[in-house]
Protein backbone atom coordinates (compact mmCIF):
# COMPACT_ATOMS: atom_id res chain seq x y z
CA UNK A 1 0.00 0.00 0.00
CA UNK A 2 3.05 2.52 1.07
CA UNK A 3 4.38 1.56 -1.72
CA UNK A 4 1.57 2.19 -4.20
CA UNK A 5 0.75 5.19 -2.76
CA UNK A 6 4.92 6.67 -3.18
CA UNK A 7 4.30 5.44 -6.52
CA UNK A 8 1.01 6.72 -7.67
CA UNK A 9 2.65 10.87 -6.21
CA UNK A 10 5.94 10.03 -8.21
CA UNK A 11 4.11 9.46 -11.51
CA UNK A 12 1.75 12.11 -10.90
CA UNK A 13 4.75 14.46 -10.70
CA UNK A 14 6.42 13.27 -13.85
CA UNK A 15 3.49 13.12 -15.78
CA UNK A 16 2.77 16.70 -14.52
CA UNK A 17 6.70 17.74 -15.75
CA UNK A 18 6.49 16.63 -19.05
CA UNK A 19 2.92 16.12 -19.70
CA UNK A 20 3.40 18.36 -23.54
CA UNK A 21 5.79 15.31 -24.48
CA UNK A 22 3.57 12.92 -22.79
CA UNK A 23 0.35 14.05 -24.53
CA UNK A 24 2.08 13.59 -28.05
CA UNK A 25 3.49 10.15 -27.56
CA UNK A 26 -0.39 9.76 -26.43
CA UNK A 27 -1.63 11.44 -30.06
CA UNK A 28 0.87 9.47 -31.81
CA UNK A 29 -0.18 5.62 -30.13
CA UNK A 30 -3.57 6.42 -30.88
CA UNK A 31 -3.50 7.76 -34.22
CA UNK A 32 -1.50 4.52 -35.18
CA UNK A 33 -3.90 2.23 -33.28
CA UNK A 34 -6.61 4.13 -36.01
CA UNK A 35 -4.63 3.63 -38.74
CA UNK A 36 -4.13 0.12 -38.20
CA UNK A 37 -7.17 -0.55 -36.50
CA UNK A 38 -9.27 1.16 -39.53
CA UNK A 39 -7.61 -1.28 -42.25
CA UNK A 40 -7.79 -3.87 -39.86
CA UNK A 41 -11.63 -3.20 -39.58
CA UNK A 42 -12.10 -3.00 -43.09
CA UNK A 43 -10.47 -6.75 -43.38
CA UNK A 44 -12.06 -8.22 -40.72
CA UNK A 45 -15.59 -7.44 -42.78
CA UNK A 46 -14.51 -8.11 -46.12
CA UNK A 47 -13.38 -11.52 -44.79
CA UNK A 48 -16.86 -12.38 -43.19
CA UNK A 49 -18.22 -10.80 -46.67
CA UNK A 50 -16.40 -13.17 -48.30
CA UNK A 51 -17.59 -16.27 -46.19
CA UNK A 52 -20.85 -15.12 -46.59
CA UNK A 53 -20.89 -14.91 -50.42
CA UNK A 54 -19.18 -18.14 -50.20
CA UNK A 55 -22.09 -19.64 -48.58
CA UNK A 56 -24.50 -19.18 -51.75
CA UNK A 57 -21.48 -19.65 -54.73
CA UNK A 58 -22.93 -21.83 -56.84
CA UNK A 59 -21.56 -23.20 -60.31
CA UNK A 60 -23.72 -23.15 -63.31
CA UNK A 61 -23.11 -25.70 -66.32
CA UNK A 62 -24.58 -25.22 -69.31
CA UNK A 63 -25.55 -27.73 -71.54
CA UNK A 64 -26.03 -28.69 -75.35
CA UNK A 65 -28.72 -31.05 -74.79
CA UNK A 66 -31.05 -31.87 -72.03
CA UNK A 67 -29.97 -34.75 -70.18
CA UNK A 68 -32.22 -38.03 -69.92
CA UNK A 69 -32.59 -39.20 -66.69
CA UNK A 70 -30.16 -41.77 -67.58
CA UNK A 71 -27.70 -39.27 -68.29
CA UNK A 72 -28.62 -37.35 -65.12
CA UNK A 73 -27.51 -39.91 -62.80
CA UNK A 74 -24.33 -40.26 -64.83
CA UNK A 75 -23.54 -36.26 -64.67
CA UNK A 76 -24.67 -36.40 -60.73
CA UNK A 77 -21.84 -39.40 -60.03
CA UNK A 78 -19.23 -37.33 -61.96
CA UNK A 79 -19.67 -34.54 -60.17
CA UNK A 80 -19.51 -36.00 -56.37
CA UNK A 81 -16.71 -38.21 -57.98
CA UNK A 82 -14.90 -35.25 -58.11
CA UNK A 83 -15.36 -33.11 -54.90
CA UNK A 84 -18.79 -33.97 -52.54
CA UNK A 85 -21.35 -31.13 -53.30
CA UNK A 86 -24.26 -29.48 -51.24
CA UNK A 87 -26.55 -30.21 -53.70
CA UNK A 88 -27.32 -30.88 -57.73
CA UNK A 89 -30.45 -29.12 -59.45
CA UNK A 90 -31.37 -29.77 -62.94
CA UNK A 91 -32.87 -26.82 -65.28
CA UNK A 92 -34.38 -27.76 -68.45
CA UNK A 93 -34.86 -25.61 -71.25
CA UNK A 94 -38.70 -25.13 -70.12
CA UNK A 95 -37.64 -24.39 -66.21
CA UNK A 96 -35.01 -21.94 -67.48
CA UNK A 97 -37.86 -20.16 -70.24
CA UNK A 98 -39.95 -20.07 -67.16
CA UNK A 99 -37.78 -18.46 -64.56
CA UNK A 100 -37.07 -15.66 -67.34
CA UNK A 101 -40.26 -15.00 -67.81
CA UNK A 102 -41.16 -14.79 -64.22
CA UNK A 103 -38.13 -12.35 -63.86
CA UNK A 104 -39.76 -10.08 -66.33
CA UNK A 105 -42.60 -9.96 -65.05
CA UNK A 106 -44.75 -7.42 -66.62
CA UNK A 107 -42.28 -7.21 -69.74
CA UNK A 108 -43.05 -10.62 -70.42
CA UNK A 109 -44.12 -9.44 -73.64
CA UNK A 110 -40.51 -9.10 -75.14
CA UNK A 111 -40.14 -13.31 -75.21
CA UNK A 112 -43.40 -13.48 -77.38
CA UNK A 113 -41.55 -13.61 -80.69
CA UNK A 114 -38.84 -16.17 -78.87
CA UNK A 115 -38.94 -19.96 -79.32
CA UNK A 116 -38.68 -21.24 -75.46
CA UNK A 117 -36.34 -23.31 -76.28
CA UNK A 118 -33.61 -21.02 -76.81
CA UNK A 119 -32.48 -21.10 -73.19
CA UNK A 120 -29.54 -24.10 -73.07
CA UNK A 121 -30.31 -26.57 -70.22
CA UNK A 122 -28.59 -26.21 -67.32
CA UNK A 123 -27.21 -27.78 -64.05
CA UNK A 124 -26.59 -25.80 -60.74
CA UNK A 125 -23.70 -27.05 -58.39
CA UNK A 126 -24.01 -25.60 -55.17
CA UNK A 127 -20.65 -26.95 -53.73
CA UNK A 128 -19.71 -28.26 -49.93
CA UNK A 129 -18.49 -25.04 -48.19
CA UNK A 130 -14.72 -26.64 -48.06
CA UNK A 131 -14.27 -25.50 -51.58
CA UNK A 132 -12.60 -21.83 -50.14
CA UNK A 133 -10.10 -20.66 -52.09
CA UNK A 134 -10.40 -19.46 -55.69
CA UNK A 135 -7.49 -21.94 -56.92
CA UNK A 136 -10.16 -25.16 -55.58
CA UNK A 137 -13.56 -23.78 -57.43
CA UNK A 138 -11.21 -22.94 -60.35
CA UNK A 139 -9.87 -25.99 -60.70
CA UNK A 140 -13.82 -27.32 -59.91
CA UNK A 141 -15.03 -25.68 -62.84
CA UNK A 142 -12.15 -26.36 -65.26
CA UNK A 143 -13.19 -30.62 -64.45
CA UNK A 144 -16.56 -29.56 -64.99
CA UNK A 145 -16.29 -28.31 -68.48
CA UNK A 146 -15.12 -31.38 -69.22
CA UNK A 147 -18.06 -33.19 -68.81
CA UNK A 148 -20.21 -34.53 -71.28
CA UNK A 149 -22.12 -32.17 -73.59
CA UNK A 150 -20.78 -29.02 -70.82
CA UNK A 151 -20.65 -25.99 -73.12
CA UNK A 152 -19.97 -23.22 -70.60
CA UNK A 153 -19.01 -22.82 -66.93
CA UNK A 154 -20.09 -20.06 -64.93
CA UNK A 155 -19.39 -19.01 -61.15
CA UNK A 156 -18.98 -15.03 -61.13
CA UNK A 157 -14.89 -15.60 -61.94
CA UNK A 158 -14.51 -11.55 -62.89
CA UNK A 159 -16.29 -10.95 -59.43
CA UNK A 160 -14.97 -13.35 -57.32
CA UNK A 161 -10.98 -13.10 -58.84
CA UNK A 162 -11.50 -9.00 -58.19
CA UNK A 163 -12.30 -9.67 -54.63
CA UNK A 164 -9.67 -12.11 -53.57
CA UNK A 165 -7.42 -9.93 -55.40
CA UNK A 166 -9.01 -7.25 -53.13
CA UNK A 167 -8.87 -9.24 -50.05
CA UNK A 168 -5.41 -9.70 -50.65
CA UNK A 169 -3.85 -6.32 -51.08
CA UNK A 170 -5.93 -5.55 -48.13
CA UNK A 171 -4.41 -7.68 -45.69
CA UNK A 172 -0.96 -6.34 -47.10
CA UNK A 173 -2.15 -3.34 -46.01
CA UNK A 174 -2.89 -4.77 -42.49
CA UNK A 175 0.38 -6.27 -42.01
CA UNK A 176 2.36 -2.93 -43.25
CA UNK A 177 -0.03 -0.91 -40.85
CA UNK A 178 0.54 -3.55 -38.07
CA UNK A 179 4.61 -2.83 -38.28
CA UNK A 180 3.96 0.80 -38.84
CA UNK A 181 1.92 0.85 -35.78
CA UNK A 182 4.34 -1.01 -33.96
CA UNK A 183 7.76 1.00 -34.87
CA UNK A 184 6.03 4.42 -33.96
CA UNK A 185 4.31 3.08 -30.69
CA UNK A 186 7.50 1.66 -29.37
CA UNK A 187 10.00 4.51 -30.79
CA UNK A 188 7.49 7.37 -29.41
CA UNK A 189 7.29 5.55 -25.93
CA UNK A 190 10.70 5.00 -26.33
CA UNK A 191 11.75 8.84 -27.16
CA UNK A 192 9.59 10.14 -24.98
CA UNK A 193 11.01 8.00 -21.79
CA UNK A 194 14.39 8.93 -22.87
CA UNK A 195 13.43 12.69 -22.51
CA UNK A 196 11.73 12.16 -18.75
CA UNK A 197 14.72 10.07 -18.09
CA UNK A 198 16.79 13.15 -19.23
CA UNK A 199 14.67 15.54 -17.86
CA UNK A 200 14.87 13.77 -14.51
CA UNK A 201 18.54 12.92 -14.27
CA UNK A 202 19.15 15.29 -11.39
CA UNK A 203 16.67 14.07 -9.31
CA UNK A 204 17.23 10.10 -10.17
CA UNK A 205 21.05 10.75 -9.31
CA UNK A 206 19.77 12.21 -5.68
CA UNK A 207 17.45 9.32 -5.59
CA UNK A 208 19.89 6.92 -5.80
CA UNK A 209 22.16 8.51 -3.53
CA UNK A 210 19.26 8.28 -0.97
CA UNK A 211 18.95 4.79 -1.42
CA UNK A 212 15.82 4.43 -3.85
CA UNK A 213 15.49 1.03 -5.00
CA UNK A 214 15.36 0.49 -8.82
CA UNK A 215 11.64 -0.80 -8.83
CA UNK A 216 11.29 3.01 -7.02
CA UNK A 217 12.95 4.53 -10.13
CA UNK A 218 11.62 1.77 -12.58
CA UNK A 219 7.97 1.65 -11.39
CA UNK A 220 6.85 5.39 -12.53
CA UNK A 221 8.10 5.10 -15.95
CA UNK A 222 6.50 1.91 -17.00
CA UNK A 223 2.96 3.15 -15.54
CA UNK A 224 3.55 5.96 -18.15
CA UNK A 225 4.25 3.45 -20.50
CA UNK A 226 1.27 1.67 -19.61
CA UNK A 227 -0.96 4.65 -19.36
CA UNK A 228 -0.24 5.71 -22.55
CA UNK A 229 -0.73 2.22 -23.88
CA UNK A 230 -3.92 1.96 -22.54
CA UNK A 231 -5.16 5.41 -22.96
CA UNK A 232 -3.60 5.84 -26.68
CA UNK A 233 -5.07 2.79 -27.56
CA UNK A 234 -8.67 3.63 -26.41
CA UNK A 235 -8.87 6.61 -28.36
CA UNK A 236 -7.50 5.11 -30.95
CA UNK A 237 -10.22 2.47 -31.25
CA UNK A 238 -12.86 5.67 -29.83
CA UNK A 239 -11.75 7.52 -32.75
CA UNK A 240 -12.72 4.61 -35.15
CA UNK A 241 -15.77 3.82 -33.66
CA UNK A 242 -17.30 7.29 -34.24
CA UNK A 243 -15.66 7.14 -37.98
CA UNK A 244 -17.54 3.50 -38.56
CA UNK A 245 -20.53 5.40 -37.27
CA UNK A 246 -20.06 7.95 -39.51
CA UNK A 247 -19.56 5.88 -42.48
CA UNK A 248 -23.07 3.97 -41.62
CA UNK A 249 -24.87 6.69 -41.22
CA UNK A 250 -24.16 8.25 -44.02
CA UNK A 251 -23.18 5.44 -46.90
CA UNK A 252 -26.12 2.95 -46.10
CA UNK A 253 -27.85 3.45 -48.77
CA UNK A 254 -28.63 0.87 -51.99
CA UNK A 255 -24.71 -0.33 -52.80
CA UNK A 256 -21.89 -2.36 -51.68
CA UNK A 257 -22.51 -1.40 -48.18
CA UNK A 258 -25.60 -3.08 -48.00
CA UNK A 259 -24.39 -6.22 -49.49
CA UNK A 260 -21.87 -6.04 -46.77
CA UNK A 261 -23.47 -5.91 -43.20
CA UNK A 262 -20.43 -3.58 -41.93
CA UNK A 263 -19.93 -4.54 -37.98
CA UNK A 264 -17.40 -3.58 -35.66
CA UNK A 265 -15.03 -4.88 -33.46
CA UNK A 266 -16.09 -7.54 -30.96
CA UNK A 267 -14.92 -6.61 -27.31
CA UNK A 268 -12.07 -9.41 -27.56
CA UNK A 269 -10.95 -7.92 -30.21
CA UNK A 270 -10.77 -4.50 -29.24
CA UNK A 271 -9.12 -6.41 -25.90
CA UNK A 272 -6.73 -7.47 -28.03
CA UNK A 273 -5.60 -4.63 -29.59
CA UNK A 274 -5.56 -2.78 -26.26
CA UNK A 275 -3.59 -5.21 -24.50
CA UNK A 276 -1.04 -5.41 -27.84
CA UNK A 277 -0.48 -1.43 -27.11
CA UNK A 278 0.25 -1.75 -23.81
CA UNK A 279 3.09 -4.31 -24.22
CA UNK A 280 4.41 -2.58 -27.01
CA UNK A 281 4.40 1.06 -24.61
CA UNK A 282 5.91 -1.00 -21.79
CA UNK A 283 8.59 -2.83 -24.07
CA UNK A 284 9.53 0.80 -25.56
CA UNK A 285 9.55 2.47 -21.80
CA UNK A 286 11.37 -0.43 -20.61
CA UNK A 287 14.25 -0.62 -23.65
CA UNK A 288 14.65 3.47 -23.21
CA UNK A 289 15.31 2.53 -19.22
CA UNK A 290 18.00 0.04 -19.82
CA UNK A 291 19.72 2.36 -22.25
CA UNK A 292 19.38 5.63 -19.61
CA UNK A 293 19.46 4.50 -16.68
CA UNK A 294 22.74 2.36 -16.04
CA UNK A 295 19.85 -0.18 -13.98
CA UNK B 1 22.09 -2.45 10.56
CA UNK B 2 18.95 -3.65 12.28
CA UNK B 3 20.02 -5.56 15.07
CA UNK B 4 23.47 -4.07 16.87
CA UNK B 5 26.35 -6.38 17.69
CA UNK B 6 28.11 -4.58 20.19
CA UNK B 7 31.12 -6.67 19.54
CA UNK B 8 30.93 -5.40 15.49
CA UNK B 9 31.71 -2.07 15.10
CA UNK B 10 29.78 0.07 12.22
CA UNK B 11 32.11 1.36 10.01
CA UNK B 12 35.71 -0.79 10.09
CA UNK B 13 38.23 0.83 7.78
CA UNK B 14 41.45 -1.10 7.46
CA UNK B 15 44.15 0.62 5.41
CA UNK B 16 42.31 2.55 2.93
CA UNK B 17 43.74 4.28 0.26
CA UNK B 18 41.77 6.05 -2.12
CA UNK B 19 43.74 7.52 -5.62
CA UNK B 20 41.68 10.01 -7.84
CA UNK B 21 43.04 9.80 -11.73
CA UNK B 22 45.50 10.51 -12.45
CA UNK B 23 47.73 11.01 -9.20
CA UNK B 24 45.51 12.47 -6.44
CA UNK B 25 45.97 11.05 -3.08
CA UNK B 26 42.99 11.60 -1.58
CA UNK B 27 43.82 9.06 1.46
CA UNK B 28 46.04 6.83 2.05
CA UNK B 29 46.34 3.77 4.75
CA UNK B 30 43.68 4.99 6.75
CA UNK B 31 42.21 2.79 9.29
CA UNK B 32 39.21 3.54 11.53
CA UNK B 33 36.88 1.87 13.85
CA UNK B 34 33.87 3.16 14.64
CA UNK B 35 31.40 1.50 17.00
CA UNK B 36 27.91 1.49 17.19
CA UNK B 37 26.71 4.91 18.61
CA UNK B 38 29.46 6.38 19.06
CA UNK B 39 29.58 10.37 17.99
CA UNK B 40 33.01 11.47 16.27
CA UNK B 41 34.33 14.56 14.56
CA UNK B 42 36.24 14.71 11.89
CA UNK B 43 38.61 17.16 10.90
CA UNK B 44 41.66 18.78 9.22
CA UNK B 45 42.08 21.48 6.11
CA UNK B 46 40.88 22.11 3.22
CA UNK B 47 41.59 19.01 0.86
CA UNK B 48 42.65 17.29 3.38
CA UNK B 49 40.26 14.21 2.68
CA UNK B 50 37.36 14.55 5.27
CA UNK B 51 34.25 14.42 2.28
CA UNK B 52 36.32 11.08 0.44
CA UNK B 53 36.18 9.39 3.46
CA UNK B 54 32.94 10.11 4.15
CA UNK B 55 32.21 9.32 0.40
CA UNK B 56 33.93 5.69 1.01
CA UNK B 57 31.62 5.51 4.23
CA UNK B 58 28.53 5.59 2.19
CA UNK B 59 29.55 3.87 -0.90
CA UNK B 60 29.80 6.45 -3.78
CA UNK B 61 33.32 5.87 -4.37
CA UNK B 62 36.06 3.34 -3.26
CA UNK B 63 38.95 2.66 -2.12
CA UNK B 64 41.76 2.03 -4.07
CA UNK B 65 43.56 -0.23 -1.76
CA UNK B 66 41.86 -1.30 1.41
CA UNK B 67 38.90 -2.59 3.10
CA UNK B 68 35.57 -0.23 3.79
CA UNK B 69 33.04 -2.18 6.21
CA UNK B 70 29.45 -0.88 7.05
CA UNK B 71 27.54 -2.90 9.56
CA UNK B 72 30.27 -6.03 8.79
CA UNK B 73 29.18 -5.94 5.21
CA UNK B 74 32.55 -4.75 2.39
CA UNK B 75 31.25 -2.27 0.10
CA UNK B 76 33.54 -3.51 -2.69
CA UNK B 77 31.74 -6.97 -2.53
CA UNK B 78 27.98 -6.07 -1.62
CA UNK B 79 25.65 -6.81 -3.95
CA UNK B 80 23.74 -4.27 -6.10
CA UNK B 81 20.85 -5.45 -4.88
CA UNK B 82 21.78 -4.34 -1.18
CA UNK B 83 22.79 -1.12 -1.28
CA UNK B 84 19.59 1.05 -1.85
CA UNK B 85 18.92 -0.47 1.66
CA UNK B 86 22.57 0.58 3.12
CA UNK B 87 22.06 3.64 1.91
CA UNK B 88 18.96 3.96 3.31
CA UNK B 89 20.19 3.56 6.64
CA UNK B 90 22.65 6.08 6.05
CA UNK B 91 21.97 9.64 5.71
CA UNK B 92 23.90 11.83 4.58
CA UNK B 93 24.04 16.01 4.70
CA UNK B 94 26.45 16.99 1.49
CA UNK B 95 29.18 19.83 1.82
CA UNK B 96 27.11 20.85 -1.53
CA UNK B 97 23.84 19.55 -0.31
CA UNK B 98 22.79 18.22 -3.34
CA UNK B 99 19.15 19.12 -2.84
CA UNK B 100 16.56 19.62 -6.08
CA UNK B 101 16.10 23.59 -6.37
CA UNK B 102 13.00 23.12 -7.99
CA UNK B 103 10.94 21.14 -5.17
CA UNK B 104 10.17 22.85 -2.47
CA UNK B 105 11.67 22.33 1.34
CA UNK B 106 9.32 19.36 2.49
CA UNK B 107 9.31 17.79 -0.94
CA UNK B 108 13.23 17.57 -1.13
CA UNK B 109 13.24 16.68 3.21
CA UNK B 110 10.40 14.06 2.21
CA UNK B 111 12.49 12.18 -0.29
CA UNK B 112 14.74 10.14 1.80
CA UNK B 113 11.86 9.07 3.30
CA UNK B 114 9.40 8.33 0.34
CA UNK B 115 12.22 6.12 -1.31
CA UNK B 116 12.47 4.00 2.07
CA UNK B 117 8.52 4.04 1.37
CA UNK B 118 7.09 5.62 4.21
CA UNK B 119 3.80 6.12 4.49
CA UNK B 120 2.65 9.98 3.65
CA UNK B 121 1.41 11.14 6.65
CA UNK B 122 4.38 9.81 8.71
CA UNK B 123 6.30 12.09 6.58
CA UNK B 124 4.62 15.13 6.26
CA UNK B 125 4.71 15.12 10.55
CA UNK B 126 8.73 13.95 10.34
CA UNK B 127 9.06 16.91 8.02
CA UNK B 128 7.45 19.53 10.13
CA UNK B 129 9.01 18.11 12.96
CA UNK B 130 12.30 18.48 11.47
CA UNK B 131 11.41 21.66 10.14
CA UNK B 132 10.09 23.01 13.59
CA UNK B 133 13.16 21.97 15.22
CA UNK B 134 15.76 24.11 12.71
CA UNK B 135 13.16 27.24 12.66
CA UNK B 136 12.36 26.35 8.93
CA UNK B 137 8.98 26.01 9.46
CA UNK B 138 7.69 29.00 7.58
CA UNK B 139 10.00 27.84 4.43
CA UNK B 140 8.36 24.53 4.07
CA UNK B 141 6.83 25.23 0.97
CA UNK B 142 9.72 27.06 -0.45
CA UNK B 143 11.60 26.14 -3.36
CA UNK B 144 15.00 24.98 -2.23
CA UNK B 145 16.83 26.79 -4.85
CA UNK B 146 15.28 30.40 -3.43
CA UNK B 147 16.60 29.57 0.04
CA UNK B 148 19.70 31.26 1.29
CA UNK B 149 22.95 29.22 1.31
CA UNK B 150 22.44 28.71 5.67
CA UNK B 151 18.33 27.52 5.12
CA UNK B 152 19.94 25.00 2.11
CA UNK B 153 22.17 23.48 4.60
CA UNK B 154 19.65 23.23 7.63
CA UNK B 155 17.79 21.73 4.68
CA UNK B 156 20.27 19.19 3.64
CA UNK B 157 20.71 18.16 7.59
CA UNK B 158 17.36 17.72 8.11
CA UNK B 159 17.02 15.11 4.74
CA UNK B 160 19.74 13.14 6.09
CA UNK B 161 18.25 12.46 9.49
CA UNK B 162 14.60 12.38 8.52
CA UNK B 163 14.74 8.75 7.98
CA UNK B 164 15.88 8.44 11.39
CA UNK B 165 18.77 6.73 9.56
CA UNK B 166 21.38 4.13 11.81
CA UNK B 167 24.48 6.42 10.86
CA UNK B 168 24.77 9.70 9.80
CA UNK B 169 27.11 11.28 8.06
CA UNK B 170 27.49 14.87 8.08
CA UNK B 171 29.90 17.02 5.84
CA UNK B 172 30.69 20.11 6.96
CA UNK B 173 27.25 20.41 8.39
CA UNK B 174 27.82 23.92 9.85
CA UNK B 175 30.46 25.67 6.91
CA UNK B 176 27.45 28.59 6.11
CA UNK B 177 25.47 28.70 9.56
CA UNK B 178 25.35 31.63 12.49
CA UNK B 179 26.29 30.67 15.92
CA UNK B 180 22.89 29.99 16.48
CA UNK B 181 21.91 27.94 14.07
CA UNK B 182 24.44 25.96 14.62
CA UNK B 183 23.74 25.06 17.94
CA UNK B 184 20.20 23.96 15.82
CA UNK B 185 21.85 21.83 14.38
CA UNK B 186 23.97 20.26 16.83
CA UNK B 187 21.55 19.83 19.10
CA UNK B 188 19.68 17.63 16.33
CA UNK B 189 22.87 15.67 15.86
CA UNK B 190 23.46 15.47 19.62
CA UNK B 191 19.47 14.10 19.91
CA UNK B 192 19.71 11.79 17.52
CA UNK B 193 23.09 9.85 18.63
CA UNK B 194 21.66 9.80 21.86
CA UNK B 195 18.43 7.65 20.59
CA UNK B 196 21.42 5.72 19.60
CA UNK B 197 22.66 6.98 16.15
CA UNK B 198 26.13 6.35 14.96
CA UNK B 199 27.02 10.33 13.52
CA UNK B 200 30.18 11.46 11.89
CA UNK B 201 30.43 14.88 11.69
CA UNK B 202 32.73 16.27 9.20
CA UNK B 203 33.98 20.04 10.07
CA UNK B 204 37.04 22.56 9.99
CA UNK B 205 34.72 24.11 12.70
CA UNK B 206 36.42 24.11 15.83
CA UNK B 207 33.84 25.54 18.05
CA UNK B 208 31.27 22.80 17.38
CA UNK B 209 34.08 20.16 18.72
CA UNK B 210 36.30 22.64 21.28
CA UNK B 211 34.91 21.66 24.44
CA UNK B 212 33.74 18.08 23.77
CA UNK B 213 34.40 14.56 25.29
CA UNK B 214 33.75 12.64 21.83
CA UNK B 215 36.42 11.52 19.49
CA UNK B 216 37.99 13.81 17.23
CA UNK B 217 39.64 12.71 14.39
CA UNK B 218 42.11 14.64 12.35
CA UNK B 219 43.25 14.08 8.54
CA UNK B 220 46.14 15.55 6.93
CA UNK B 221 46.91 15.14 3.11
CA UNK B 222 45.18 12.02 3.69
CA UNK B 223 46.51 10.40 6.72
CA UNK B 224 44.43 9.92 9.86
CA UNK B 225 46.97 11.67 12.77
CA UNK B 226 46.94 9.59 15.56
CA UNK B 227 45.37 11.19 18.62
CA UNK B 228 49.79 12.28 20.14
CA UNK B 229 50.15 13.64 16.50
CA UNK B 230 47.19 15.89 17.00
CA UNK B 231 48.33 17.53 19.66
CA UNK B 232 51.63 17.92 17.96
CA UNK B 233 49.88 19.30 15.16
CA UNK B 234 48.22 21.75 17.05
CA UNK B 235 51.29 23.22 18.82
CA UNK B 236 52.59 23.24 15.46
CA UNK B 237 49.97 25.32 14.45
CA UNK B 238 50.58 28.00 17.71
CA UNK B 239 51.59 31.46 16.97
N1 LIG C 1 36.48 13.81 -7.99
C1 LIG C 1 37.75 14.19 -7.74
N2 LIG C 1 38.67 14.10 -8.72
C2 LIG C 1 39.95 14.44 -8.47
N3 LIG C 1 40.37 14.88 -7.31
C3 LIG C 1 39.50 15.00 -6.29
C4 LIG C 1 38.14 14.65 -6.46
N4 LIG C 1 37.51 14.85 -5.29
C5 LIG C 1 38.43 15.31 -4.44
N5 LIG C 1 39.62 15.40 -5.03
C6 LIG C 1 40.85 15.79 -4.39
O1 LIG C 1 41.06 14.97 -3.27
C7 LIG C 1 41.56 15.71 -2.18
C8 LIG C 1 40.64 15.52 -0.97
O2 LIG C 1 39.39 16.13 -1.25
P1 LIG C 1 38.22 16.20 -0.20
O3 LIG C 1 37.04 16.73 -0.90
O4 LIG C 1 38.09 14.88 0.43
O5 LIG C 1 38.76 17.24 0.83
P2 LIG C 1 38.04 17.85 2.10
O6 LIG C 1 38.83 17.49 3.27
O7 LIG C 1 36.62 17.48 2.09
O8 LIG C 1 38.17 19.40 1.82
P3 LIG C 1 37.17 20.58 2.21
O9 LIG C 1 37.36 20.87 3.63
O10 LIG C 1 37.61 21.72 1.35
O11 LIG C 1 35.82 20.11 1.86
C9 LIG C 1 41.66 17.13 -2.66
O12 LIG C 1 42.99 17.39 -3.02
C10 LIG C 1 40.77 17.19 -3.86
O13 LIG C 1 41.25 18.11 -4.79
MG1 LIG D 1 34.88 18.38 1.89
Amino acid sequence: MKFINTIVVQTGRNLQKTWPSQFMTLLTVSLSVLIFSFFFLIYTNMINTGEKLGDDLRLTIYLEEEPVLEMQAQLVKKITNFSPVEEIRFTSRQEAYDSLAKQLGENVDVLDDLDPSFLPPSIEVYPKKNLSTLAEIKKFSEYLTTLPGAIKVQYGQEWVERFNYFTKLLRAIVILSGILLIMTTTFMVAYTIRLAVLARQAELEILRLLGATNNYIRTPFLIEGFLQGVFGSSLGLLALYFLYRWIKLNFTGPGILQLVNFTFFTPAIMAIIIFASVVLCIGGSFSSMRKFMRI
Amino acid sequence: MDTKPTDTPIIEIVRATKIYSPDVVALENVSLSIPYGEMLFLTGMSGAGKTTLLKLICGIEHPDKGLVEVAGKDLDRIKNKEIPRLRQQIGMAYQDFKLLADRTVAQNIGMAMEVAYQNLKTIKKRVIELLQKLRLEHKHDALAGRLSRGEQQRVAVARAVANSPALILADEPTGNLDSKSTKLVMDLFRECNKRGTTVIIATHDESIFKDTDHRVLELQSGRLLQQDDRTISALNNMP
